[in-house]
């Protein structure tokens, strides 16, 4: 689904951000990236959802080579991705539903097949009551959530979450994961960076461990597959 | 197809709801934009209906051939067949020196001076109408009819419609540098509202981008802002422009009585307005199109 082969990501400021990296995902896993904050997490996952490109090095993505497609077909392989960012990038001028709501207007969906999407996705998160409320009235783990509504709205099949736990408690991380752990059992290739201490999910699931740009062999053994 | 003109619908509904929330702001910037329009599109207006006025004085001017005082009637004959056949002249008409006195001495001042001299000063004459009315046609056949033998003088009446020609040829090119700078205007000025808007934006532009919006459906609802800016602003304008003529016309029809002639400003035909909207709209959608620059910036 997703191959690195020896990919470098440089920037013209602050060097490699990536180094010499190579690995495989495959359709419906649950992978883990971790290190240390800076160590390009978050570089990786640009580099997966083809919103970077690599400086060196093929990043495949279905069997298609991100460095030799043109920029104008890169926001049809965005398409496939749900992303959620550590930020949420929330929209703060509207309401829950039109948040939801984005993603299938650039897919151009729109009026009852939307509204129907819209509210399953908001339901599946647990915010469907909630569909009226600006995001700015919600906690921290519900806009979490509404993130996660919006990225799973057109259906993706890869959900690329940068750090979605970071700032919440303890109860509500495990809410989370396990909303995560219910799109890979349906199919959906998860993808997750953390920071956190992994504990026992790190002995089921595959872990990509950074450290300063490079994967750290020591993580687990899958790593260098 | 369909989904190509979702996206359209999609965008225009975006732009128009935007505009019921803001509509004071929208009507202010549309206002801006018609009273801008305003002021070329009355210039057109009166500029438009004095040439029309200018053409129907011209269907009047006719040329005065003078005949020479030595000639007998054969040679009158012959003059007279011969601008009958030129293809550049609609009507003919002879007035023999006789008859042009006896013209004159129809009012009774003219009499009494007339009386004085010992002999008729008139000489005989045709009166021509050309059928091209325009200064280079009526010049040439001048200048033809003065090489005719006999052929005293030809004098234009009218040379003050040459001169009113000049004038309106100067007004029209005043009006087109104006509308020209004008327009230059409001492309910034509709440029940098659209600007402020894509600035205020740019976070959902981003977000837009980053899951897989493509630069056209990004561009698409400031592109309809930009030409939907200008048909407001265009139909204020024409708006504005009917205004305008109605207040001057009670001073120009007042005024044209006193010339015994019933002319008054016409706000110009459907098509005018037409133009006027179309040319509004483009103004809006090329300044929409040059202030999108901050989208293609990468994040």
């Amino acid at each position: 689904m997703i191959v690195f082969d020896n990919v470098t990501k440089r920037y013209p400021a602050s060097g490699d951000a990536i180094s010499q990296v190579s690995f495989s995902i495959e359709a419906g896993e649950l992978v883990y990236v971790t290190g240390h904050s800076g160590a390009g997490k978050s570089t990786l996952l640009k580099l997966m959802a083809a919103i970077e490109r690599p400086t060196n090095g093929t990043v495949l993505i279905n069997n298609q080579n991100v460095n030799k497609l043109k920029e104008s077909t890169l926001p049809y392989i965005r398409r496939k991705f749900g992303l959620i960012f550590q930020d949420h990038k929330l929209l703060y001028d509207r309401n829950c539903f039109q948040n939801v709501a984005l993603p299938l207007a650039i897919n151009g969906i729109t009026g009852q097949e939307a509204a129907k999407r819209i509210r399953a996705a908001l339901d599946k998160v647990g915010l469907l009551n909630k569909e009226k409320a600006m995001p700015i009235t919600l906690s921290g783990g519900e806009q979490q959530r509404l993130a996660i509504a919006r990225a799973v709205v057109s259906k993706p099949s890869i959900l690329i979450a940068d750090e979605p736990t970071g700032n919440l408690d303890k109860n509500y991380a495990a809410d989370i994961l396990a909303l995560f752990k219910a799109f890979q059992q349906v199919g959906v290739t998860v993808i997750i960076a953390t920071h956190d201490a992994l504990g026992q999910a790190s002995q089921q699931n595959k872990v990509l461990h950074l450290n300063q740009g490079r994967l750290s062999t020591s993580a687990h053994s899958e790593v260098n597959a | 197809m369909k989904t190509w003109l979702t996206y359209h619908v999609q965008a225009l509904r975006l732009v128009l709801s935007r505009f019921q929330k803001n509509k004071l702001s929208t009507f202010l910037i549309c206002l801006s934009i018609g009273v801008t329009l305003a002021l070329p599109s009355t210039a057109y207006i009166i500029l438009d209906n004095l040439d029309g006025l200018v053409s129907n004085v011209k269907s009047e001017s006719k040329l005065s051939v003078f005949l020479s005082e030595n000639h007998n009637d054969t040679l009158v004959a012959t003059i007279q067949a011969a601008l009958k056949q030129n293809p550049a002249i609609q009507h003919v008409l002879f007035v023999s020196k006789e008859d042009a006195l006896a013209q004159l001495a129809v009012i009774d001042a003219n009499k009494a001076l007339l009386d004085t001299l010992p002999n008729n000063p008139l000489p005989d004459a045709f009166f021509v109408e050309p059928k091209l009315l325009d200064v280079i046609s009526i010049e040439s056949l001048k200048n033809e009819l003065s090489k005719i033998n006999g052929v005293e003088a030809v004098l234009v009446d009218g040379a003050w419609i040459k001169r009113l020609n000049y004038l309106l040829q100067l007004g029209q090119k005043v009006l087109v540098l104006l509308a020209s700078l004008l327009g230059f205007a409001l492309i910034v000025v509709i440029g940098n509202t659209i600007r402020m808007q894509v600035l205020t934006q740019q976070a959902e532009i981003e977000l837009s981008k980053l899951i897989g919006a493509t630069n056209s459906f990004i561009r698409r609802p400031f592109l309809y802002l930009g030409a939907l800016y200008g048909l407001g602003g265009g139909i204020l304008a024409a708006l504005i422009s009917w205004m305008i003529i109605l207040v001057l016309n009670q001073t120009v029809t007042e005024m044209a009585a006193s010339y015994q002639t019933d002319f008054k400003l016409i706000f110009s035909s459907n098509y005018a307005a037409l133009t006027l909207l179309i040319i509004a709209c483009l103004i809006g959608l090329i300044s929409a199109y040059f202030s999108l620059s901050p989208i293609y910036k990468k994040s």
